[in-house]
């Protein structure tokens, strides 16, 4: 096609000022722009702001620890209002990155649009010093706190009184969804604790400290870890003295998170004729787990299968 | 020898260190993230143009410090210790400060820092996967290209990643050769521009695209009257930071691609990229007037160099590498230019105990036409690299 370079100018020119008029308009009309570093976060964010445009950075199939700071993270938060994370130095290796490259100095401190949830409840295994010898831990405590289901509610509480700060035209509305969920919330912590309790006092081999929260809970044992240190992947002799140690025959079963190999746990599950189970580690982690209510429901019914 | 570098005394520099390490260990003061990189080496022989000698050596000792000053200002401080002929140089390879609070994606950098341009530069070497920079990188920029100036860029607001910035740079390393000590050079000399777009491609991958150009005022070389002293003569003995073939313009053109699968990054990865730089305008202005410049081949007023990597992370404790690059660069004798060639396969095996401990077995086959004497050598060398202190970034 042959095009009229004179019409096509001002013909262009038009489209573009069209277009750029459209993008401020829109911008102006957008919705309150939310970026979660753990879909755990982005789960909640939808049960507290469920109009709000909520982007999760890692799914349950990542480690969190393992993050690249890569171009499409960077770009989602250039445009965040509120970036909720776990903090206790679960993201250090890429949130500040992250923040340096997306040059929004909306989502830069927690005075503003960053959001800790370890840092509005209290972490078990905080350390008073730290080495590297000891594996990769976090000083801070654990930062898999979502799986305690008091101290998500607490976080949630947080949650809303940073959402009324950074949009308190929508106050009123985050005070009813934070009503809403607490109430269904405090509603399924009895019937959970409930049908779990054939669980108390059970002992179990897991990977990591991922699941510390839930255990600490239901009064599940981790009796051993398939990490010999945090953060270092199962060795052969490491696993050889976790053979020994459950063929003492008081171990329930092994337990993994959604986005760990589960090479290591297959190879001592077989030889100590032990169940292995792979628990979603956050929403999205198998298919039962859509929500953070479903997740929880998942993760219980799978522990209960194993007896 | 650059004039970034002082010459200090082993002992000044020990103190050095020893004085920001007391700083670390002081409990009041968590806020600054202080870290240390280690790196040692042995290898069989040196590659052309690197910071690397043969034998057992130090490769980039360094101790940096950063922290954000105030809600306005981030601030950082990397200190490299180097050890060459016996003796222990301090330099300063970051001392910048950044703002964090411009609006509309807006950011300025200023102080020493490593400049935007291409893939690898704005990375620290120690976080590569091979001991030495593609021969592209090192011809052109010195290895890394860091220098004294400003910077700004923007993020656009948009769900691909698109950024773009401008810098400008004293520009000193990247200065031609002045063959007869009474050159004036412009003291702003370098200016860079660079745009990168990325994303993801479906949950396993993720990319990134830059172009890149660099101006360098400095960088056309002067017409020699005397005989023979070539742009070369130099670097077997200077393992300074400057770059050894230079030229007015400079285009990057550089792509990289990373894999995981399901984007989890703990078991399995794999790196795929490349670059490509074309430097153009480094002949002598008089040259062109030349009537005797009759051979076809050296008519040419270009140079370039381009490298192709793919890195696989197989295990968490083992990750394997494989590297093509190449350089087509011309070195000045009397009025003519001689075409140089350099092509390098690279393979790297490197054990990883921890997130923070790398040890690394590479092995490089350099192919040279008329290239510092290279015409089929083999180079073994056998590094490790460790950090310590603050947890590094995941830089993509």
């Amino acid at each position: 096609m042959r095009i009229n370079s004179k019409q096509f100018l001002p013909k262009a020119l038009k489209t573009l000022t069209l277009a750029v008029t459209l993008g401020f308009i829109s911008n102006a009309q957008a919705e309150f722009n939310i970026f979660a570093c753990e879909p755990e976060y982005a789960a909640l964010a939808k049960e507290l702001a469920p109009d709000a445009r909520i982007y999760s950075a890692t799914t349950a199939m990542q480690d969190p620890h393992q993050v690249q700071a890569r171009p499409s993270l960077i770009a989602k938060m250039r445009q965040a209002d509120l970036a909720i994370c776990a903090g206790a130095d679960l993201e250090i290796g890429w949130l500040p990155m992250l923040q340096m490259k997306s040059a929004n100095a909306k989502v830069r401190s927690t005075d503003q649009g960053l959001f800790f949830a370890a840092e509005q409840i209290d972490t078990v295994d905080q350390m008073k010093s730290v080495d590297r010898s000891m594996g990769d831990v976090h000083a801070k405590g654990n930062p898999h706190l979502h799986f305690d289901p008091k101290r998500l509610l607490g976080v949630a509480e947080a949650l809303t009184q940073k959402l009324m700060q950074l949009d308190p035209d929508s106050t009123a509305q985050y005070q009813a969804n934070l009503a809403r969920f607490s109430q269904r919330w405090n509603d399924a912590i009895p019937r959970w604790e409930q049908k779990a309790k054939p669980l108390n006092g059970k002992k179990i081999i897991a990977y990591h400290s991922s699941f510390k929260y839930l255990f600490n809970w239901l009064g599940l044992e981790q009796v051993a870890d398939l990490e010999p240190k945090p953060g270092i992947p199962p060795s052969s002799s490491h696993l050889a003295s976790l053979l020994t140690r459950a063929k003492q025959g008081d171990i329930l079963a092994i337990i993994i998170a959604s986005y760990q190999s589960e090479r290591g746990a297959d190879w001592l599950g077989e030889r100590a004729d032990l169940p292995v189970i792979v628990l979603p580690m956050s929403v999205g982690g198998n298919e039962q787990s859509v929500d953070l209510f479903s997740l929880y429901d998942s993760a219980i019914d799978l522990l209960l299968a194993a007896k | 020898m650059t004039i970034s570098t002082m010459r200090l005394t082993g002992v000044a520099a020990a103190c050095a260190i020893f004085s920001i390490n007391a700083f670390a260990e002081d409990s009041s003061l968590t806020n600054p993230a202080i870290s240390a990189v280690l790196d040692g080496y042995y290898q069989s022989a040196e590659r052309p143009m690197s910071e690397r000698v043969e034998g057992f050596g130090l490769g980039h000792t360094e101790v940096a410090m950063s922290a954000n000053i105030d809600d306005m200002f981030y601030g950082k401080l990397t200190a490299v210790i180097e050890m060459h002929d016996g003796e222990t140089e301090l330099g300063l390879e970051e001392a910048f400060i950044q703002t964090l609070a411009m609006p509309y994606g807006l950011s300025m950098r200023a102080g020493r820092f490593l400049s935007d341009i291409g893939y690898l530069n704005n990375q620290h070497v120690h976080t590569d996967a091979f001991s030495d920079r593609p021969a592209a990188y090192r011809a052109f920029l010195g290895s890394h290209y860091f220098d004294d100036g400003v910077r700004l860029s923007y993020v656009a607001p948009t769900d691909l990643y698109w950024t773009m910035g401008v810098e400008a740079f004293k520009g000193d390393n990247m200065r031609a050769a002045d063959e007869h000590n009474e050159r004036d050079y412009k003291s702003t000399g370098v200016y860079t521009a660079f745009t990168k777009i990325g994303g993801d491609a479906g949950i396993n991958g993720s990319w990134q695209a830059g172009l890149s150009y660099l101006r360098n005022e400095n960088g056309r070389m002067t017409a020699e009257e005397h005989d023979h002293v070539a742009v070369l003569d130099e670097h077997d003995h200077e393992h300074s930071h400057s770059a050894q073939y230079t030229g007015e313009n400079t285009y990057v053109a550089d792509f990289v691609y990373k894999w995981a699968p399901n984007g989890n990054y703990k078991y399995q990865h794999l790196t795929l990229s490349g670059e490509f730089f074309r430097v153009t305008d480094f002949k002598p202005l008089e040259e062109e007037h030349d009537e005797h410049d009759a051979h076809d081949d050296e008519g040419k007023d270009y140079q370039d160099g381009w490298y192709l990597s793919s890195v696989y992370q197989f295990s968490p404790h083992w990750s394997a590498g494989l590297r093509y690059g190449q350089v087509d660069t011309q070195m000045m004798h009397d009025d003519h230019f001689d075409p140089q060639k350099l092509k390098e396969t690279e393979v790297s095996l490197a054990w990883h105990q921890s997130h923070f401990s790398t040890v690394r077995l590479q092995y490089t086959n350099q192919q040279g036409t008329n290239f510092d004497g290279i015409e089929d050598d083999n180079v073994i060398t056998l590094q490790y690299i460790m950090t310590l202190g603050a947890h590094g970034a995941h830089q993509f």
